[in-house]
């Protein structure tokens, strides 16, 4: 059920307004089991996995808080993220690690290598919501949270279905009390959620689907072989397709979480409009970056032990960050890009490290250092964009070969133009919630002036979208 | 305990319920408005709507009558075909109707003839042109054909078919059920039309290369389909005849569908052999034929035609 989907509103009408005539009991059970409804539409064929996987750590979490000694604690912790990651390690990574094996084989000379190839199908949403059990679990173990003593709750962190299958990834001492508690109806935060869910959709279905058709175009051929203007406006169109794509998922679903009294960090705060890669990466998918962070930097020792160990730490977490986004080399090499790059702005920029052993933001920067280095950050950006997009390692160097070739075709101009028309709105959108810290433009203005800015965005998004249905690019994690 | 609303935040629900108003008021605006252009502005709508409705009300010729001929296909048979030329041509040996949608290919027309024929349509004979690329894609035309080419129970078949999820599913059903949802998508592109410079040329590098698989696989797809279309003519009573039309560089295709089509034990008709026309009778897009190059076409479909039914063989100039 794809966010910018009738169905999807067809759905999530009903819910909502039979979710408020219920008691909070009633509502847990209800939303639980009309988010497996939304996952099983999707797929029927992995309910059963997610249901499998939400008990098992459901009853682990138990034994964890129920265990002495710690020894044997450790040991459940251990079976748990043992479990979780060998069950993502097989639906996700099997084919590619076996697939990379067999291909390292062969160069050696070594052929018909039997290896146990199967055509797995990926689940949806995995990769989030196994992050989310590994993080509940962590959490348990180390006593930040209490164990859910109800399978409802707990089933209902995990699968609540605005954030079940791209995110934004939710941390238990988040999430799990709001569950746990009772919710009261606030009118506010209810017409705050449809304002996040129109907009939401504008940002998908009017900048990142208007976008990929350009970066489509691009990666997939039709402007003739690469050349340095096609390289930008294969990498610019990306990145504002993914940046529009993703944002939006994230806006829909904060803005449907918050029509039944949740709430959901921000996952994203204006990325483009940062000086730097690390500080790109504390706005751009902050679910994921901020779980790096605190479940794989900081274990690995984070920016505490000296300069050597601090890039060998973002390395490694970079090189995984982009391995969770895909089984491909491209996703690793996307990673590997911003570890390197980050490492490199450590040397150059260095920060002051925070008492977690995170980095503490700089002091601010003059308007032109400051708009020099965001383009700069924005560049680098796409350029590793292009290995995360391309289908192939081959495919993104072939692409990126063609930077050093510089001939004009006049539709270039027009291609350039369509994506100014779906892209600098946004921008300018950005810099108008940077400036007043807002979750959506014109956020603190009166009621009527906001009723009427949705009613403009309803009309923008018929006008403008288009025909086809584009699953979110976060849905293939 | 039942959850509740604050006395001070009635403001808050009144604008919410005001923007799902709003919302609901907008809808039904767009459909009608969308309804209202369809019907007054669209040429595209206006001529499949004819075209289909002339075509649902064939009925076989009697002994010495005319034979009804469908002939179906996308934008390269609109291009190449004049129509009143080969009514003209072949007037007193056939009487033709066309339905030419663009951009369709073979699931669109497989579902729209299922439809007809089910409609009462009975040509005697059915020519089929969309081009290989088309007639190989698992896709269908998302805005117009789910409009004007199926109903209900097609568009779930062509979702079975193309192995559509439920979502997809119910796109399709709403885009047969919805003006404004099946042609939204033209909205956009009369405003880019008017924003973009050049917007034609840039759309149509946008769209996808066509891809035709390699020799095996396309032998096993052509094949289930061309006997799959044959079986639905063949159990209304019509002939089918695959028309090729002619495309640059789709030589080695044409010869793989005309060898498919044999083996489907499908007539298939190349009126004009595409290594003998030059590009000067193609549009700048190099993709359909320009008026001379309609012309030619034109003349060469009336030619062999007629032929392809009297000797219910293939007939081609190679």
């Amino acid at each position: 059920m794809l966010f910018d989907s009738p169905v999807y509103f067809f759905f999530l009408i009903p819910v909502v307004l039979l979710y408020w005539r219920l008691n909070h009991r009633a509502q847990n059970i209800f939303l639980l089991l009309a988010s497996y409804f939304f996952y099983g539409w999707w797929d029927s064929r992995f309910l059963a996995l997610m249901i499998g996987s939400t008990t098992m750590d459901f009853l682990i979490a138990q034994k964890i808080v129920s265990c002495r000694p710690d020894s044997n604690r450790k040991k459940w912790l251990i079976l748990s993220l043992v479990l979780n990651f060998t069950i993502l390690g097989i639906f996700k990574y099997f084919d590619f690690f076996a697939g990379s094996f067999a291909g390292a084989l062969e160069k050696l000379g070594v052929h018909n290598i039997p290896l146990p190839l199967i055509r797995i199908i990926l689940p949806p949403g995995i990769s989030f919501y196994t992050f989310q059990e590994v993080a509940y679990i962590v959490d348990v173990y180390k006593g930040r949270i209490e164990a859910s003593r109800s399978f409802f709750d707990y089933g209902l962190f995990i699968s609540l279905f605005p954030h079940l299958i791209a995110g934004p990834i939710q941390r238990p001492s988040h999430l799990l009390p709001q569950v746990q508690k009772d919710r009261t109806f606030d009118a506010d935060r209810f017409f705050d959620g449809l304002m996040l869910i129109f907009f939401g959709l504008i940002r998908k279905c009017v900048v990142a689907d208007n976008c990929a058709l350009l970066a489509n175009a691009v990666f997939g051929g039709q402007f003739g072989p690469s050349n340095f203007w096609l390289v930008l406006l294969g990498t610019y169109a990306f990145t504002w397709q993914v940046y529009g794509d993703f944002s939006g998922y994230s806006d829909i679903a904060r803005g449907s979480a918050q029509l039944l009294g949740f709430h959901f960090m921000v996952n994203f705060r204006q990325p483009f409009l940062a000086p730097r890669l690390q500080d790109f990466w504390r706005r751009w998918h902050i679910s994921l970056s901020t779980w790096l962070r605190d479940y794989l930097y900081i274990p690995l020792g984070g920016s505490a032990q000296g300069n050597w160990k601090t890039s060998r730490n973002l390395f490694i977490t970079m090189v995984l960050a982009g391995l969770w986004h895909g089984a491909n080399w491209t996703f690793v090499i996307f990673g590997a890009i911003h570890g390197v790059v980050l490492s490199v702005e450590r040397y150059f920029f260095p920060s002051k490290v925070g008492s977690k052993g995170t980095d503490v933001p700089q002091r601010s920067i003059g308007f032109l250092s400051l708009w020099g280095q965001r383009i700069l950050t924005f560049n680098i950006l796409g350029l590793s964009l292009a290995f995360f997009r391309a289908t192939s390692l081959r495919a993104a160097v072939q692409l990126l070969a063609g930077l050093t070739r510089f001939s004009w075709r006049p539709e270039y101009a027009s291609a350039f133009f369509m994506l100014c028309v779906f892209s600098i709105p946004l921008f300018l959108v950005d810099l108008l919630l940077e400036a007043g810290n807002y979750e959506y433009p014109f956020a603190t203005s009166p009621y009527a002036v906001r009723t009427a800015l949705a009613a403009a965005a309803l009309v923008v998004l018929a006008l403008f979208s288009g025909s086809n249905l584009n699953a979110f690019v976060y849905f293939r994690f | 305990m039942r959850s509740y609303t604050s006395g001070s935040k009635l403001g808050a629900l009144f604008y919410a319920k005001l923007l799902a108003g709003i919302c609901a008021f907008l809808i039904v605006a767009f459909e009608l408005l969308s309804n209202f252009m369809l019907k007054h502005y669209s040429e595209t709508y206006a001529r499949v709507s004819r075209q289909y409705a002339e075509a649902v009300n064939v009925r076989p010729g009697r002994p010495g009558e005319a034979i009804p001929v469908l002939i179906v296909g996308n934008s390269l048979l609109l291009e190449a075909i004049d129509v009143d030329r080969l009514k003209g041509l072949t007037s007193g040996q056939m009487r033709i109707y066309p339905i030419f949608l663009e951009a369709t290919g073979y699931y669109d027309w497989l579902y729209a003839l299922q439809r007809l024929f089910r409609e009462g349509s009975r040509p005697q004979v059915v020519v089929f042109g969309v081009g290989v690329d088309s007639f190989l894609a698992d896709t269908v035309r998302q805005d117009y054909a789910p409009l004007v080419l199926f109903d209900a129970e097609d568009s779930l078949g062509v979702a079975s078919d193309l192995k559509m999820d439920r979502t997809a599913t119910g796109n399709l059903l709403l885009a047969h059920s919805s003006a404004f949802w099946d042609t939204r998508s033209v909205f956009r592109t009369q405003i880019l039309r008017h924003t973009v410079p050049h917007y034609e040329e840039l759309v149509s590098l946008l769209k996808p290369q066509p891809v035709v698989p390699p020799a095996l696989q396309f032998r096993a797809v052509a094949n289930s389909r061309l006997e799959r279309l044959r079986h639905l003519c063949h159990t209304y009573g019509a002939k089918l005849i695959i028309l090729v039309p002619p495309t640059p560089s789709s030589e080695d295709a044409i010869q793989r569908m005309v060898i498919a089509s044999r083996e489907a034990g499908v007539d298939t008709l190349v009126p004009i052999d595409p290594a003998a026309l030059s590009t000067k009778y193609y549009q700048p897009d190099e993709l359909h034929l320009n008026p001379e190059g309609a012309q030619l076409f034109t003349s060469a479909l009336a030619n062999f035609l007629p032929k392809t039914l009297d000797h219910e063989q293939e007939v081609s100039p190679n």
